[in-house]
């Protein structure tokens, strides 16, 4: 019983009511980070570590936090974990700490973390919320990483900074910017709600 | 739960001060590390406005490559790079500033001791658009700098992008803000260098 839970909250984050193309939050990031499918990965394990552990401390904690301060207590439980991720970057990936810049403070801002310390965590055990915030991360890696694929491809004709495409390859300006991931967000949204409809008529 | 005005206080102070303490202990646990890290750079970065090429990533051989070569001296405010060969003066590097598209952009630049001829250009920091004017740290147009001939210079005018008549550096295509950016604050730290220079 309890494998088939955790299995069903991994498939929701994923998939079923993932949080950048079904619940449509955490979109600036998912704007921001993509021109380069490193930034993206980083970000969406960054994210990934900080909505686990903290959906996993907020609910190991929640019958102690009187209700109404309760949003206090989870801002500064988001933050200290978003601290630690950027501790540990400047620390050990310098590289990459220097690539994402004020992005990695900004995950304290992405909706995901706080809509699943609501929503799940507030008012499930720990172990569960744990699965639900590392599903979700997932679930927006994943849209970031498939977003991030076709932009790095285009602008730079690279993946993960490997060059597939050769020097004969013209990069579209347009891609490094912000404007070519509203169209590449829009048309995942499109695909995959395409894909869920037709799903959901089936099964009726 | 019961409505208490004092239960809520104590909870937040009591999970703010471990918050506090924890992420306290790490900075101080890893403080030296990214020290390190940060020092290592910089001093790549000198090294490599004064073209000193070092074909390692290990701290120590960087930092004695660096002491070998260099010597560190205030100069007002701002700390800059000598490059030293057989005890003579031969450069120096020193931190240029200023806005640019999207953030400030720090740099180093090295020139030589007549004031004719910058030896490099390095940036520290910037945050211009990647592919875009983030093309700035690419080799392509750093290289320009190097050994480039402002003996003829006019109105503090040290760099200036072709096509114009004088121009001896080219532009980034598709970057024209961010290198208008990199020429203005080029041209008028490098004149405030020269200048407070030949004043001393």
């Amino acid at each position: 019983m309890a494998k088939y839970k955790a299995k069903k909250i991994l498939r929701d984050g994923i998939w079923d009511d993932n949080p950048v193309f079904r619940q449509l939050i955490g979109l600036c990031s998912a704007l921001a980070v993509t021109n380069l499918c490193m930034n993206s990965f980083i970000m969406g394990m960054g994210l990934t570590f900080v909505t686990g552990l903290s959906s996993f401390t907020i609910s190991l904690i929640r019958q102690f936090t009187p209700k109404h301060i309760r949003m206090m207590v989870q801002v500064l439980i988001i933050a200290v974990y978003v601290i630690i991720v950027d501790i540990f970057l400047r620390a050990y990936m310098p590289e990459l700490s220097k690539a994402l810049g004020p992005y990695v403070g900004l995950i304290i801002t992405n909706c995901i973390i706080m809509g699943r310390a609501e929503a799940y965590a507030q008012n499930n055990p720990p172990i569960p919320s744990l699965i639900d915030g590392i599903a979700n991360g997932l679930g927006y890696t994943l849209v970031l990483l498939s977003i991030a694929v076709v932009r790095e491809i285009l602008a730079f004709g690279s993946i993960f900074g490997i060059k597939i495409l050769g020097e004969g390859f013209v990069p579209w300006t347009i891609m490094i910017m912000p404007p070519s991931a509203f169209f590449l967000l829009a048309i995942i949204i499109w695909v995959t709600h395409n894909i869920q409809d037709k799903k959901s008529e089936v099964a009726k | 739960m019961k409505k208490s005005f004092a239960y809520p206080i104590i909870f937040m102070t009591l999970i703010t001060a471990i918050s506090v303490f924890a992420l306290a202990f790490l900075n101080e646990s890893t403080a030296e590390r990214v020290e390190t890290l940060q020092e290592t750079e910089l001093r790549t970065k000198i090294l490599y406005a004064f073209d000193i090429k070092v074909n390692t990533t290990d701290p120590e051989e960087i930092e004695r490559v660096f002491y070998a070569n260099i010597k560190e001296e205030l100069s007002g405010e701002d700390k800059i790079y000598i490059l030293m060969e057989n005890n003579k003066e031969i450069g120096y590097a020193f931190p240029v500033s200023g806005p640019g598209l999207w953030g400030n952009i720090d740099a180093y630049v090295a020139i030589s001791t007549n004031y004719n001829e910058l030896l490099g250009l390095v940036f520290t920091k910037h945050s211009e658009t990647p592919g875009l004017g983030g093309r700035i740290e690419e080799e392509a147009f750093l290289q320009q700098f190097r050994g480039l001939n402002i003996s003829g210079t006019q109105d503090g005018n040290y760099i200036v992008y072709r096509p114009a008549s004088n121009g001896n550096v080219d532009a980034i295509a598709g970057a024209t803000l961010t290198s208008q950016s990199v020429a203005k604050l080029l041209n008028e730290d490098i004149d405030n260098f020269i200048k407070t220079r030949k004043g001393e």
